[in-house]
Protein backbone atom coordinates (compact mmCIF):
# COMPACT_ATOMS: atom_id res chain seq x y z
CA UNK A 1 0.00 0.00 0.00
CA UNK A 2 1.40 3.38 -0.74
CA UNK A 3 0.45 6.03 2.39
CA UNK A 4 0.09 9.17 0.62
CA UNK A 5 -2.72 8.26 -2.02
CA UNK A 6 -6.38 9.42 -2.23
CA UNK A 7 -8.69 6.84 0.18
CA UNK A 8 -9.91 4.13 -1.67
CA UNK A 9 -13.62 4.90 -2.87
CA UNK A 10 -11.98 8.47 -4.72
CA UNK A 11 -9.18 5.98 -6.04
CA UNK A 12 -11.90 3.85 -7.59
CA UNK A 13 -13.48 7.10 -8.66
CA UNK A 14 -10.13 8.21 -10.54
CA UNK A 15 -9.33 4.82 -11.92
CA UNK A 16 -12.86 4.21 -13.17
CA UNK A 17 -13.13 7.71 -14.97
CA UNK A 18 -9.72 6.96 -16.30
CA UNK A 19 -10.53 3.48 -17.88
CA UNK A 20 -13.46 5.11 -19.43
CA UNK A 21 -12.20 7.94 -20.70
CA UNK A 22 -9.55 5.70 -22.15
CA UNK A 23 -11.95 3.78 -23.97
CA UNK A 24 -13.74 6.37 -25.00
CA UNK A 25 -11.08 8.62 -26.18
CA UNK A 26 -10.47 6.00 -28.87
CA UNK A 27 -11.43 6.18 -32.49
CA UNK A 28 -12.25 4.18 -34.78
CA UNK A 29 -9.46 3.29 -36.87
CA UNK A 30 -11.42 3.37 -40.05
CA UNK A 31 -12.21 6.42 -39.91
CA UNK A 32 -8.71 8.11 -39.77
CA UNK A 33 -7.76 5.14 -42.58
CA UNK A 34 -10.54 6.69 -44.46
CA UNK A 35 -9.66 10.11 -44.23
CA UNK A 36 -6.64 9.88 -46.90
CA UNK A 37 -8.15 8.42 -49.99
CA UNK A 38 -4.60 9.34 -51.82
CA UNK A 39 -2.95 7.05 -49.35
CA UNK A 40 -5.55 4.24 -49.95
CA UNK A 41 -4.23 0.97 -51.29
CA UNK A 42 -5.26 -0.98 -54.65
CA UNK A 43 -8.40 -2.88 -54.05
CA UNK A 44 -7.63 -6.03 -53.43
CA UNK A 45 -9.44 -9.67 -53.35
CA UNK A 46 -8.56 -12.91 -52.21
CA UNK A 47 -11.13 -14.87 -54.26
CA UNK A 48 -8.73 -18.39 -54.77
CA UNK A 49 -9.59 -18.46 -50.73
CA UNK A 50 -11.69 -21.46 -50.62
CA UNK A 51 -15.28 -21.62 -48.77
CA UNK A 52 -16.61 -23.99 -46.21
CA UNK A 53 -20.26 -22.85 -45.08
CA UNK A 54 -20.56 -22.88 -41.56
CA UNK A 55 -22.61 -25.62 -39.59
CA UNK A 56 -24.56 -24.46 -36.47
CA UNK A 57 -21.97 -22.79 -34.19
CA UNK A 58 -19.21 -24.08 -36.01
CA UNK A 59 -17.22 -20.97 -37.34
CA UNK A 60 -14.34 -22.03 -35.51
CA UNK A 61 -14.00 -25.08 -37.67
CA UNK A 62 -15.28 -23.52 -40.71
CA UNK A 63 -12.86 -20.47 -40.68
CA UNK A 64 -9.93 -22.28 -39.69
CA UNK A 65 -10.11 -25.00 -42.42
CA UNK A 66 -10.75 -22.05 -44.75
CA UNK A 67 -7.13 -20.31 -43.99
CA UNK A 68 -5.89 -23.87 -43.79
CA UNK A 69 -6.63 -24.60 -47.10
CA UNK A 70 -5.65 -21.85 -48.29
CA UNK A 71 -1.99 -22.72 -47.13
CA UNK A 72 -2.05 -25.69 -48.57
CA UNK A 73 -2.98 -28.02 -45.46
CA UNK A 74 -5.93 -30.41 -46.79
CA UNK A 75 -8.52 -30.60 -44.17
CA UNK A 76 -12.44 -30.24 -43.95
CA UNK A 77 -14.21 -28.59 -40.82
CA UNK A 78 -15.80 -31.78 -40.12
CA UNK A 79 -12.39 -33.31 -39.33
CA UNK A 80 -11.26 -30.08 -37.26
CA UNK A 81 -14.43 -30.18 -34.92
CA UNK A 82 -13.17 -32.67 -32.52
CA UNK A 83 -9.58 -30.52 -32.27
CA UNK A 84 -10.96 -26.85 -31.50
CA UNK A 85 -14.81 -27.08 -31.11
CA UNK A 86 -16.03 -27.45 -27.58
CA UNK A 87 -20.11 -28.84 -27.61
CA UNK A 88 -20.53 -27.36 -24.23
CA UNK A 89 -19.19 -23.58 -24.75
CA UNK A 90 -20.70 -23.95 -28.79
CA UNK A 91 -17.73 -22.60 -29.53
CA UNK A 92 -13.96 -22.61 -30.10
CA UNK A 93 -11.25 -20.64 -28.39
CA UNK A 94 -7.86 -18.75 -29.81
CA UNK A 95 -5.48 -21.48 -28.37
CA UNK A 96 -7.08 -24.10 -29.58
CA UNK A 97 -7.25 -22.32 -33.03
CA UNK A 98 -3.43 -21.74 -32.98
CA UNK A 99 -2.25 -25.39 -31.43
CA UNK A 100 -4.63 -26.74 -34.74
CA UNK A 101 -2.59 -24.62 -36.72
CA UNK A 102 0.66 -26.14 -35.56
CA UNK A 103 -0.57 -29.75 -35.43
CA UNK A 104 -1.10 -29.07 -39.46
CA UNK A 105 2.18 -27.73 -40.02
CA UNK A 106 1.30 -24.72 -40.58
CA UNK A 107 2.68 -21.00 -38.49
CA UNK A 108 -0.22 -19.62 -36.55
CA UNK A 109 0.73 -15.72 -36.02
CA UNK A 110 -1.24 -13.44 -33.75
CA UNK A 111 -1.52 -10.27 -36.19
CA UNK A 112 -0.73 -6.60 -34.05
CA UNK A 113 -4.37 -5.27 -33.30
CA UNK A 114 -4.40 -2.29 -36.05
CA UNK A 115 -6.61 -2.14 -39.14
CA UNK A 116 -3.56 -1.41 -41.24
CA UNK A 117 -1.78 -4.22 -40.37
CA UNK A 118 -4.40 -6.37 -40.99
CA UNK A 119 -5.33 -4.67 -44.61
CA UNK A 120 -1.72 -5.26 -44.92
CA UNK A 121 -1.50 -8.75 -44.76
CA UNK A 122 -4.29 -8.90 -47.06
CA UNK A 123 -2.34 -6.93 -49.21
CA UNK A 124 0.39 -9.04 -49.15
CA UNK A 125 -2.11 -11.98 -50.02
CA UNK A 126 -2.73 -13.75 -46.55
CA UNK A 127 -6.34 -14.00 -45.36
CA UNK A 128 -6.78 -13.10 -42.02
CA UNK A 129 -8.88 -14.87 -39.34
CA UNK A 130 -10.51 -12.69 -37.12
CA UNK A 131 -12.72 -13.19 -34.25
CA UNK A 132 -15.55 -10.51 -34.10
CA UNK A 133 -18.49 -10.06 -31.23
CA UNK A 134 -21.56 -9.77 -33.66
CA UNK A 135 -23.52 -9.00 -30.29
CA UNK A 136 -22.46 -6.11 -27.57
CA UNK A 137 -19.68 -5.95 -24.65
CA UNK A 138 -22.72 -7.20 -22.16
CA UNK A 139 -24.74 -9.67 -25.07
CA UNK A 140 -22.19 -11.07 -26.42
CA UNK A 141 -22.18 -13.41 -29.58
CA UNK A 142 -19.11 -14.75 -30.92
CA UNK A 143 -17.92 -14.93 -34.05
CA UNK A 144 -14.58 -16.62 -36.30
CA UNK A 145 -14.20 -15.44 -40.01
CA UNK A 146 -12.06 -14.89 -42.82
CA UNK A 147 -11.08 -11.53 -44.01
CA UNK A 148 -10.32 -12.08 -47.69
CA UNK A 149 -10.73 -8.27 -49.49
CA UNK A 150 -11.12 -4.68 -49.38
CA UNK A 151 -11.75 -1.61 -51.28
CA UNK A 152 -11.31 1.27 -49.18
CA UNK A 153 -13.13 3.70 -51.99
CA UNK A 154 -16.06 1.90 -51.54
CA UNK A 155 -15.64 1.27 -47.91
CA UNK A 156 -16.04 -2.04 -47.85
CA UNK A 157 -14.10 -5.00 -46.63
CA UNK A 158 -14.91 -8.68 -47.33
CA UNK A 159 -15.00 -11.61 -45.81
CA UNK A 160 -15.76 -15.64 -45.39
CA UNK A 161 -18.03 -15.64 -42.88
CA UNK A 162 -20.84 -18.11 -41.81
CA UNK A 163 -22.87 -19.62 -44.56
CA UNK A 164 -21.65 -16.12 -46.88
CA UNK A 165 -18.96 -17.07 -49.27
CA UNK A 166 -18.71 -12.98 -49.80
CA UNK A 167 -19.81 -11.05 -46.60
CA UNK A 168 -19.08 -7.32 -47.02
CA UNK A 169 -19.37 -5.01 -44.49
CA UNK A 170 -18.38 -1.29 -44.21
CA UNK A 171 -14.81 -0.52 -42.42
CA UNK A 172 -16.57 0.97 -39.53
CA UNK A 173 -19.07 -2.18 -38.77
CA UNK A 174 -16.86 -4.47 -39.10
CA UNK A 175 -14.24 -2.90 -36.91
CA UNK A 176 -16.96 -2.12 -34.18
CA UNK A 177 -17.46 -6.29 -33.94
CA UNK A 178 -13.56 -6.55 -34.25
CA UNK A 179 -12.62 -4.36 -31.26
CA UNK A 180 -15.10 -6.17 -29.16
CA UNK A 181 -13.78 -9.19 -29.94
CA UNK A 182 -10.62 -7.12 -28.68
CA UNK A 183 -9.04 -7.11 -32.36
CA UNK A 184 -8.28 -10.56 -32.34
CA UNK A 185 -6.67 -11.68 -35.68
CA UNK A 186 -4.39 -14.82 -36.84
CA UNK A 187 -2.58 -15.75 -40.00
CA UNK A 188 -2.29 -19.89 -40.72
CA UNK A 189 1.06 -19.55 -43.41
CA UNK A 190 2.43 -22.04 -45.27
CA UNK A 191 6.33 -22.49 -43.19
CA UNK A 192 7.92 -20.90 -46.42
CA UNK A 193 6.17 -17.30 -46.16
CA UNK A 194 6.47 -14.96 -43.50
CA UNK A 195 3.54 -12.21 -42.41
CA UNK A 196 3.76 -8.84 -44.03
CA UNK A 197 4.20 -7.19 -40.86
CA UNK A 198 6.27 -10.13 -38.91
CA UNK A 199 8.35 -9.37 -35.95
CA UNK A 200 11.41 -11.10 -35.33
CA UNK A 201 10.85 -13.07 -31.57
CA UNK A 202 7.35 -13.19 -31.87
CA UNK A 203 8.00 -14.50 -34.94
CA UNK A 204 10.29 -17.27 -33.89
CA UNK A 205 7.92 -18.12 -30.74
CA UNK A 206 5.34 -18.83 -33.12
CA UNK A 207 7.45 -21.33 -34.65
CA UNK A 208 9.26 -22.74 -31.79
CA UNK A 209 5.24 -24.18 -31.36
CA UNK A 210 6.25 -26.43 -34.28
CA UNK A 211 8.93 -28.07 -32.92
CA UNK A 212 6.59 -28.73 -30.02
CA UNK A 213 4.43 -30.54 -32.02
CA UNK A 214 7.20 -32.21 -33.50
CA UNK A 215 7.11 -30.64 -37.46
CA UNK A 216 10.73 -30.34 -37.53
CA UNK A 217 11.27 -30.33 -41.51
CA UNK A 218 8.36 -27.33 -41.40
CA UNK A 219 10.53 -25.24 -38.33
CA UNK A 220 13.58 -25.75 -40.29
CA UNK A 221 11.70 -24.27 -43.37
CA UNK A 222 10.41 -21.67 -41.60
CA UNK A 223 13.94 -20.18 -39.76
CA UNK A 224 14.98 -20.54 -42.99
CA UNK A 225 12.88 -17.86 -43.89
CA UNK A 226 12.70 -15.78 -40.85
CA UNK A 227 16.77 -15.99 -41.77
CA UNK A 228 16.01 -14.58 -45.06
CA UNK A 229 14.66 -11.58 -43.66
CA UNK A 230 16.93 -10.91 -40.43
CA UNK A 231 20.13 -12.51 -41.39
CA UNK A 232 21.61 -11.69 -38.04
CA UNK A 233 18.73 -13.76 -35.93
CA UNK A 234 20.96 -15.53 -33.73
CA UNK A 235 17.67 -17.29 -32.34
CA UNK A 236 16.55 -18.25 -35.75
CA UNK A 237 19.91 -19.68 -37.27
CA UNK A 238 19.71 -22.23 -33.54
CA UNK A 239 16.62 -23.09 -34.81
CA UNK A 240 17.72 -24.45 -38.28
CA UNK A 241 20.64 -26.24 -36.05
CA UNK A 242 18.30 -27.31 -33.36
CA UNK A 243 15.56 -28.84 -36.31
CA UNK A 244 18.20 -30.10 -38.38
CA UNK A 245 19.54 -32.25 -35.11
CA UNK A 246 16.17 -33.07 -34.39
CA UNK A 247 16.04 -34.78 -38.01
CA UNK A 248 19.14 -36.34 -37.23
CA UNK A 249 21.25 -34.15 -39.57
CA UNK A 250 24.54 -33.58 -36.86
CA UNK A 251 26.50 -32.21 -40.01
CA UNK A 252 23.58 -29.88 -40.95
CA UNK A 253 23.06 -29.45 -37.06
CA UNK A 254 26.98 -28.42 -36.79
CA UNK A 255 27.26 -26.13 -39.39
CA UNK A 256 24.76 -23.66 -37.70
CA UNK A 257 26.21 -23.86 -34.53
CA UNK A 258 29.73 -23.26 -35.99
CA UNK A 259 28.40 -20.70 -37.77
CA UNK A 260 27.13 -18.61 -35.01
CA UNK A 261 30.26 -19.30 -32.94
CA UNK A 262 31.98 -17.04 -35.14
CA UNK A 263 29.66 -14.76 -35.55
CA UNK A 264 28.28 -14.14 -32.07
CA UNK A 265 31.27 -15.87 -30.32
CA UNK A 266 29.43 -14.67 -26.58
CA UNK A 267 27.01 -16.74 -26.83
CA UNK A 268 27.37 -19.74 -25.07
CA UNK A 269 24.08 -21.85 -26.20
CA UNK A 270 25.51 -21.92 -29.58
CA UNK A 271 29.05 -24.06 -28.00
CA UNK A 272 27.29 -26.12 -25.83
CA UNK A 273 25.02 -27.20 -28.71
CA UNK A 274 28.04 -27.34 -30.74
CA UNK A 275 29.73 -29.28 -28.39
CA UNK A 276 26.86 -32.29 -28.03
CA UNK A 277 26.64 -32.43 -32.24
CA UNK A 278 30.30 -33.06 -32.17
CA UNK A 279 31.00 -35.45 -29.58
CA UNK A 280 27.93 -37.68 -30.80
CA UNK A 281 29.95 -37.50 -34.21
CA UNK A 282 32.80 -38.64 -32.50
CA UNK A 283 35.07 -35.82 -32.29
CA UNK A 284 35.44 -35.79 -28.59
CA UNK A 285 38.48 -33.24 -28.33
CA UNK A 286 36.68 -30.56 -30.13
CA UNK A 287 33.55 -31.16 -28.50
CA UNK A 288 35.56 -30.70 -25.39
CA UNK A 289 37.11 -27.60 -26.23
CA UNK A 290 33.62 -26.17 -27.37
CA UNK A 291 32.23 -27.30 -23.93
CA UNK A 292 34.52 -25.81 -21.80
CA UNK A 293 33.95 -22.18 -23.86
CA UNK A 294 30.61 -22.61 -23.22
CA UNK A 295 31.14 -23.45 -19.68
CA UNK A 296 33.11 -20.49 -19.12
CA UNK A 297 30.97 -17.42 -20.99
CA UNK A 298 28.40 -19.04 -18.02
CA UNK A 299 25.19 -17.72 -17.52
CA UNK A 300 21.74 -18.89 -16.89
CA UNK A 301 22.23 -22.19 -18.67
CA UNK A 302 25.72 -23.05 -17.01
CA UNK A 303 24.27 -25.94 -14.65
CA UNK A 304 23.61 -27.48 -18.73
CA UNK A 305 26.87 -26.59 -19.93
CA UNK A 306 28.37 -28.53 -17.24
CA UNK A 307 26.31 -31.57 -17.42
CA UNK A 308 27.47 -31.62 -21.37
CA UNK A 309 31.16 -30.89 -20.52
CA UNK A 310 30.67 -34.02 -17.98
CA UNK A 311 29.03 -35.79 -20.84
CA UNK A 312 32.25 -35.42 -22.89
CA UNK A 313 34.90 -36.08 -20.64
CA UNK A 314 33.22 -39.45 -19.44
CA UNK A 315 33.48 -40.31 -23.43
CA UNK A 316 36.86 -39.06 -23.41
CA UNK A 317 37.74 -41.33 -19.90
CA UNK A 318 36.64 -44.48 -21.47
CA UNK A 319 37.35 -44.75 -25.36
CA UNK A 320 36.78 -48.36 -25.35
CA UNK A 321 33.32 -48.84 -24.58
CA UNK A 322 32.35 -46.57 -27.65
CA UNK B 1 -15.66 -1.89 -8.75
CA UNK B 2 -16.80 -4.58 -6.71
CA UNK B 3 -18.12 -6.86 -9.86
CA UNK B 4 -14.28 -6.39 -11.33
CA UNK B 5 -13.21 -7.61 -7.45
CA UNK B 6 -15.86 -10.22 -7.66
CA UNK B 7 -14.49 -11.63 -10.71
CA UNK B 8 -10.69 -11.37 -9.68
CA UNK B 9 -10.32 -14.35 -8.27
CA UNK B 10 -11.71 -16.91 -10.14
CA UNK B 11 -9.79 -15.01 -13.29
CA UNK B 12 -6.40 -15.24 -11.49
CA UNK B 13 -7.05 -18.92 -10.07
CA UNK B 14 -7.29 -19.66 -14.12
CA UNK B 15 -4.41 -17.88 -14.62
CA UNK B 16 -2.24 -19.93 -12.58
CA UNK B 17 -3.76 -23.37 -13.12
CA UNK B 18 -3.13 -22.12 -17.35
CA UNK B 19 0.08 -21.39 -16.39
CA UNK B 20 1.27 -24.57 -14.24
CA UNK B 21 -0.63 -26.27 -17.26
CA UNK B 22 2.31 -24.43 -19.10
CA UNK B 23 4.82 -25.89 -17.38
CA UNK B 24 3.89 -29.52 -17.48
CA UNK B 25 3.79 -29.29 -21.51
CA UNK B 26 7.11 -28.01 -21.80
CA UNK B 27 9.31 -30.74 -23.37
CA UNK B 28 12.12 -32.65 -21.69
CA UNK B 29 14.78 -31.21 -22.96
CA UNK B 30 16.96 -33.34 -25.07
CA UNK B 31 20.41 -34.53 -23.36
CA UNK B 32 22.56 -31.93 -23.92
CA UNK B 33 20.53 -29.83 -26.03
CA UNK B 34 19.62 -25.89 -25.29
CA UNK B 35 16.14 -25.67 -26.60
CA UNK B 36 15.04 -22.98 -29.49
CA UNK B 37 12.26 -22.14 -26.95
CA UNK B 38 14.46 -21.14 -24.02
CA UNK B 39 16.67 -19.15 -26.54
CA UNK B 40 13.88 -17.24 -27.87
CA UNK B 41 12.05 -17.19 -24.48
CA UNK B 42 15.22 -15.25 -23.29
CA UNK B 43 15.38 -12.86 -26.24
CA UNK B 44 11.73 -12.14 -25.37
CA UNK B 45 12.19 -11.55 -21.49
CA UNK B 46 15.17 -9.21 -22.56
CA UNK B 47 13.28 -7.04 -24.95
CA UNK B 48 10.46 -7.00 -22.16
CA UNK B 49 12.70 -5.89 -19.94
CA UNK B 50 14.12 -3.07 -22.11
CA UNK B 51 10.70 -1.97 -22.90
CA UNK B 52 9.76 -1.37 -19.38
CA UNK B 53 12.29 0.18 -18.47
CA UNK B 54 12.31 2.15 -20.96
CA UNK B 55 8.92 3.46 -19.89
CA UNK B 56 10.37 4.05 -16.34
CA UNK B 57 12.43 6.79 -17.89
CA UNK B 58 9.98 8.67 -19.11
CA UNK B 59 10.14 12.24 -17.45
CA UNK B 60 5.88 12.03 -17.13
CA UNK B 61 6.25 8.66 -15.82
CA UNK B 62 8.87 9.25 -13.47
CA UNK B 63 6.98 13.01 -12.25
CA UNK B 64 4.04 10.47 -11.48
CA UNK B 65 5.63 8.27 -9.79
CA UNK B 66 7.00 11.14 -7.20
CA UNK B 67 4.04 12.21 -7.28
CA UNK B 68 2.91 9.43 -5.31
CA UNK B 69 6.00 9.00 -3.49
CA UNK B 70 7.97 6.37 -5.31
CA UNK B 71 11.43 7.62 -6.37
CA UNK B 72 12.05 6.18 -9.79
CA UNK B 73 14.73 4.42 -8.63
CA UNK B 74 13.06 2.28 -6.51
CA UNK B 75 10.49 1.38 -8.65
CA UNK B 76 13.53 0.51 -11.48
CA UNK B 77 14.95 -2.28 -8.96
CA UNK B 78 11.37 -3.61 -7.59
CA UNK B 79 11.11 -4.21 -11.89
CA UNK B 80 14.48 -6.07 -11.74
CA UNK B 81 13.46 -8.33 -8.69
CA UNK B 82 9.89 -9.32 -11.10
CA UNK B 83 10.30 -12.94 -13.10
CA UNK B 84 10.44 -13.03 -16.57
CA UNK B 85 6.99 -14.13 -16.75
CA UNK B 86 5.64 -10.88 -14.56
CA UNK B 87 7.69 -8.48 -16.66
CA UNK B 88 6.17 -10.09 -20.10
CA UNK B 89 2.53 -9.54 -18.34
CA UNK B 90 3.71 -6.29 -17.35
CA UNK B 91 4.59 -4.93 -20.75
CA UNK B 92 1.61 -6.99 -22.32
CA UNK B 93 -0.93 -4.89 -20.67
CA UNK B 94 1.23 -1.54 -21.74
CA UNK B 95 0.94 -2.32 -25.12
CA UNK B 96 -2.29 -3.14 -24.92
CA UNK B 97 -3.23 0.50 -23.53
CA UNK B 98 -3.70 3.26 -26.59
CA UNK B 99 -0.35 5.22 -27.47
CA UNK B 100 -0.27 8.29 -26.00
CA UNK B 101 1.57 11.50 -27.30
CA UNK B 102 1.99 14.44 -25.28
CA UNK B 103 -2.00 15.46 -25.40
CA UNK B 104 -4.20 15.30 -22.38
CA UNK B 105 -4.80 11.62 -23.43
CA UNK B 106 -0.99 11.16 -23.05
CA UNK B 107 -0.93 12.59 -19.30
CA UNK B 108 -3.87 9.39 -18.43
CA UNK B 109 -1.55 7.17 -20.19
CA UNK B 110 1.63 7.76 -18.25
CA UNK B 111 -0.76 7.78 -14.95
CA UNK B 112 -2.04 4.70 -15.88
CA UNK B 113 1.30 3.06 -16.66
CA UNK B 114 2.40 4.36 -13.37
CA UNK B 115 -0.33 3.08 -11.13
CA UNK B 116 -0.13 0.00 -12.81
CA UNK B 117 3.02 -0.54 -12.58
CA UNK B 118 3.41 0.59 -8.73
CA UNK B 119 0.37 -2.01 -8.64
CA UNK B 120 2.60 -4.88 -10.06
CA UNK B 121 5.32 -3.90 -7.81
CA UNK B 122 3.06 -3.77 -4.11
CA UNK B 123 3.00 -0.23 -3.78
CA UNK B 124 -0.27 0.71 -4.53
CA UNK B 125 -3.59 -2.12 -4.96
CA UNK B 126 -5.64 -0.40 -6.99
CA UNK B 127 -6.49 -2.84 -10.02
CA UNK B 128 -8.35 -6.18 -8.95
CA UNK B 129 -6.69 -8.42 -11.76
CA UNK B 130 -2.84 -7.40 -10.35
CA UNK B 131 -1.64 -10.47 -8.18
CA UNK B 132 0.13 -9.45 -5.16
CA UNK B 133 3.05 -11.11 -3.96
CA UNK B 134 2.43 -10.37 -0.01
Amino acid sequence: MFRQGPPGSLRAVFLASTVLILAACAPLQSDRLLKSPQAFPPPVELTGTPFFPQEDFQCGPAALATALNWAGAKVTPEELVPQVYLPERHGSLQTELLAATRRHGRVPYVIEPRMETLLAEVEAGHPVLVLQNLGLSWFTRWHYAVVIGFDLARNEIILRSGRNERHVMSLQSFERTWQRGNHWAMLALPPNRLPASAEETPYLQAVTGLERAQHWQEAKIAYEAALSRWPDSVPARMGVGNSLYAMKDLPGAERAYRYITLSTPSFAPAFNNLAQVLAEQGQLKPAEQAARRAVSLGGPLEATYQETLQQVLDKLAAPAKR
Amino acid sequence: MEKLRRIAKPVSHFVIVAFLWLGVQLPAAQAGIVGTEAIVNSAQAEQDRQHVAALLERVDVQEQLKAYGVSPEQAKSRVDSLTDAEVHTLAGKIDRLPAGGDSALGILFAVFIVLLITDILGLTSIFPFVKHRR
